[in-house]
């Protein structure tokens, strides 16, 4: 299962889906961090995972990390109530910039 | 919250006709056991009750006399080498002293599992122990080694082992044992917490009855290496079993004392013949 | 109770003399079955997925070889001395002294170089292998590797085999050197021959097949200590106690296994 990165008003939005576990979220790291590199926004979206594991929400931490480190947006898009239970035990549901949707992001203006 | 892709329809474990000795002696009799997906089961006796060395066979440390352990629907005993690896990666275990190696900081031990078994970046390896160590209040401490923490925290240190693959099962053998019913208490909490956001199975063996009543969706009552029972924590608090009853109530049972017996016993070679 | 027939002394000395020979019988093929799963592990590893480490081969090869070199150094040094005290001495009413250094070439590197380190490394890995592997058995580490699908064998053995198998013949090869100039310096002093001649006469006499012989037998002897003291470990019990008679007896038997390894090795060898 390959992701998808679309780019969309100023933002490289990496589209997850299905099941982000050990076996895939290394490639989601990839592009993540590989959007990140190109000095781009990311923006994630989860409207289509069904579950992330630890492994999943690692990517993301470093993914957050990179950007703070280098003045660059990231966000999470579309977090499902599951999702967002992996995330709450970890506190990351605090941390991460979680919108809806791309345009609830942009009408709020970050 | 959605499921693991896997048929949650059935049990996740399931015991039947479990038989079991050590060093000859029968310890464990015809063993029936069904867990279901996402359940918390307590598996409360009496020392030498036979509940840890159930634990022991639920685990796949060794093959039992008679009877089947079903994980996941499959029978353990079977097996081949990587099938039973691909299983065991799906389930987490706290032993009771922690079983942390002694040899390896808190880190590395919590890393280990993920190092052993997956290709994943050693960032993302970090991370993910990191968080498992914050989600059980342990951030900052994994530069220590294992002795240098108190007892609590190696309890928690091992859950944070236990949970780092994620686990689809969780045991946990005596987990309050040698803790202060605060730090006790705080354990039972985090256990519930594990259960609602990762949606895991857990098996609790232990004779702490709070910790029982607090957490359990069911209880089996394991004595002299039969289930008694297994019911809801009403159901059993509740029992009429007089077995049962004194496990609960903490009481020694109160047997009929056979003077000839009794006599004999204390008297056996002493004084004239 | 009439007094039983089966009570006689003979009858108990026969069941108690057998039921140890069962034992140990158990015990070899128990080695034997650790030894053959390391291997298995060492050479096929990779392919499952499951390698031996490394990381842990190059610690244990510190542990077992680089710390024992001062003592291999000095018990080599001190036993090439004392051999040629001995050589000059008994050879002295042949008029046949200046034989004792082709005597100390062949018996160091056939013999005594290898024994010595071996008796060291028994000695010492003996003792801390039983008592590592011991010790994680009994606070359930073993249990732990177990039940997380690490192989205990592959993950504590296999890597200290491995690392045996390169510094057993690496301290073999110390022992002869220093055993060697160890009676050298004996000799010189004793025959008044200065240390330079000493050694040209000395590695003259050296005959490769001598030092294949002794590195034949560093592998057996690194393999036995591994096997045994790993073996007493695993079957450790009963607490601080159980551990340190288990210490004691696997470098016990560490020990005799060389021996008579190396008397077997000896018996064949010298045909």
């Amino acid at each position: 299962m390959t992701f998808a990165v679309q780019d969309s008003n100023g933002f490289a939005v990496v589209q997850l889906c299905g099941e982000i576990d050990l076996r895939n979220s290394p490639e989601a790291r990839k592009l993540i961090l590989t959007s990140l590199k190109k000095q781009k926004h990311v923006m994630v979206d989860l409207s289509a995972v069904e579950y992330i594991d630890s492994s999943g929400v690692a990517s993301l931490v470093e993914g957050f990390q990179y950007a703070r480190a280098n003045d660059l947006e990231f966000g999470l898009l579309g977090v499902s109530e599951a999702a967002m239970n992996v995330l709450r035990l970890a506190r990351l549901d605090q941390v991460f910039p979680i919108y809806d949707s791309l345009d609830d992001r942009l009408s709020h203006g970050g | 919250m959605p499921q693991r892709t896997s048929d949650s329809s059935r049990p996740v474990i399931e015991v039947e006709g479990l038989r079991a000795s050590w060093g000859g002696q029968p310890v464990l009799h015809d063993v029936d056991l069904s867990v279901e997906a996402g359940e918390i089961r307590v598996v409360m006796g009496g020392s030498g009750s036979g509940k840890s060395t159930l634990l022991r066979y639920l685990l796949g440390l060794h093959r039992p006399d008679a009877g089947t352990v079903r994980l996941f629907g499959e029978d353990i005993s079977r097996l081949g080498r990587r099938d039973m690896l691909a299983l065991r990666r799906r389930i987490g275990v706290s032993f009771q002293g922690g079983a942390l190696f002694n040899s390896m900081t808190v880190g590395d031990n919590v890393c280990l599992p993920l190092r052993e078994h997956t290709r994943l970046d050693e960032h993302t390896i970090r991370i993910m122990s990191r968080m498992k160590l914050e989600v059980v209040s342990l951030a900052g401490f994994e530069h220590l080694m294992p002795s240098q923490l108190s007892g609590g925290m190696v309890k928690r240190a091992a859950l944070a082992r236990a949970i780092v693959m994620d686990p689809d099962i969780l045991f946990f053998d005596e987990p309050s044992a040698g803790l202060d019913p605060v730090v006790a208490a705080d354990l039972d909490a985090l256990i519930l917490r594990l259960r609602e956001a990762m949606q895991v199975t857990i098996v609790v063996v232990t004779h702490e009855l709070d910790s029982a009543f607090a957490i359990a969706d069911r209880i089996t009552v394991l004595d002299q290496g039969r289930i008694l029972m297994t019911g809801g924590v009403d159901e059993v608090r509740n029992a009429d079993n007089e077995r049962i009853r004194n496990l609960l109530t903490r009481t020694a049972t109160d047997t009929e004392v056979d003077v000839d017996d009794y006599l004999e016993r204390l008297t056996q070679g002493v004084g004239p013949q | 109770m009439a007094a039983e027939p089966a009570a006689s002394l003979p009858y108990r000395l026969t069941g108690h003399v057998g039921r140890r020979f069962v034992q140990a019988v158990e015990e070899f093929g128990y080695g034997a079955a650790l030894l053959v799963e390391s291997l298995y592990w060492i050479v096929a590893g990779h392919w499952l997925n499951q390698p031996v480490r490394l990381r842990v081969v190059a610690a244990e090869m510190i542990d077992i070889g680089v710390s024992a070199v001062p003592v291999v150094a000095i018990l080599a040094f001190a036993n090439g001395g004392m051999m040629a005290l001995q050589g000059i001495y008994t050879l002295q009413d042949f008029g046949a002294q200046s034989q004792v250094i082709p005597g100390i070439a062949m018996s160091v590197t056939r013999e005594f170089g290898v024994l010595i380190a071996g008796i060291v490394v028994a000695g010492r890995s003996g003792s801390a292998i039983a008592a590592r592997i011991g010790t994680m058995n009994m606070s359930q580490e073993i249990d732990a590797l177990r039940v997380m699908g690490i192989e205990p064998v592959r993950y504590l053995v296999a890597p200290m085999l491995l690392a045996m198998l390169v510094m057993m013949p690496v301290l073999a090869i110390l022992a002869d050197a220093m055993a060697v100039t160890g009676g050298g310096v004996i000799t010189s002093l004793k025959l008044h021959m200065a240390l330079p001649v000493y050694f040209d006469r000395a590695l003259a006499e050296l005959v490769p097949s001598d030092i294949g012989q002794g590195l034949a037998k560093s592998f057996v002897f690194g393999v036995l200590v591994v096997v045994v003291a790993a073996g007493n470990g695993f079957i450790a019990r009963g607490g601080a106690e159980g551990l340190g008679r288990a210490t004691t007896r696997s470098v016990v038997l560490c020990i005799a296994a060389i021996v008579v390894a190396d008397m077997i090795f000896t018996l064949f060898l010298s045909r």
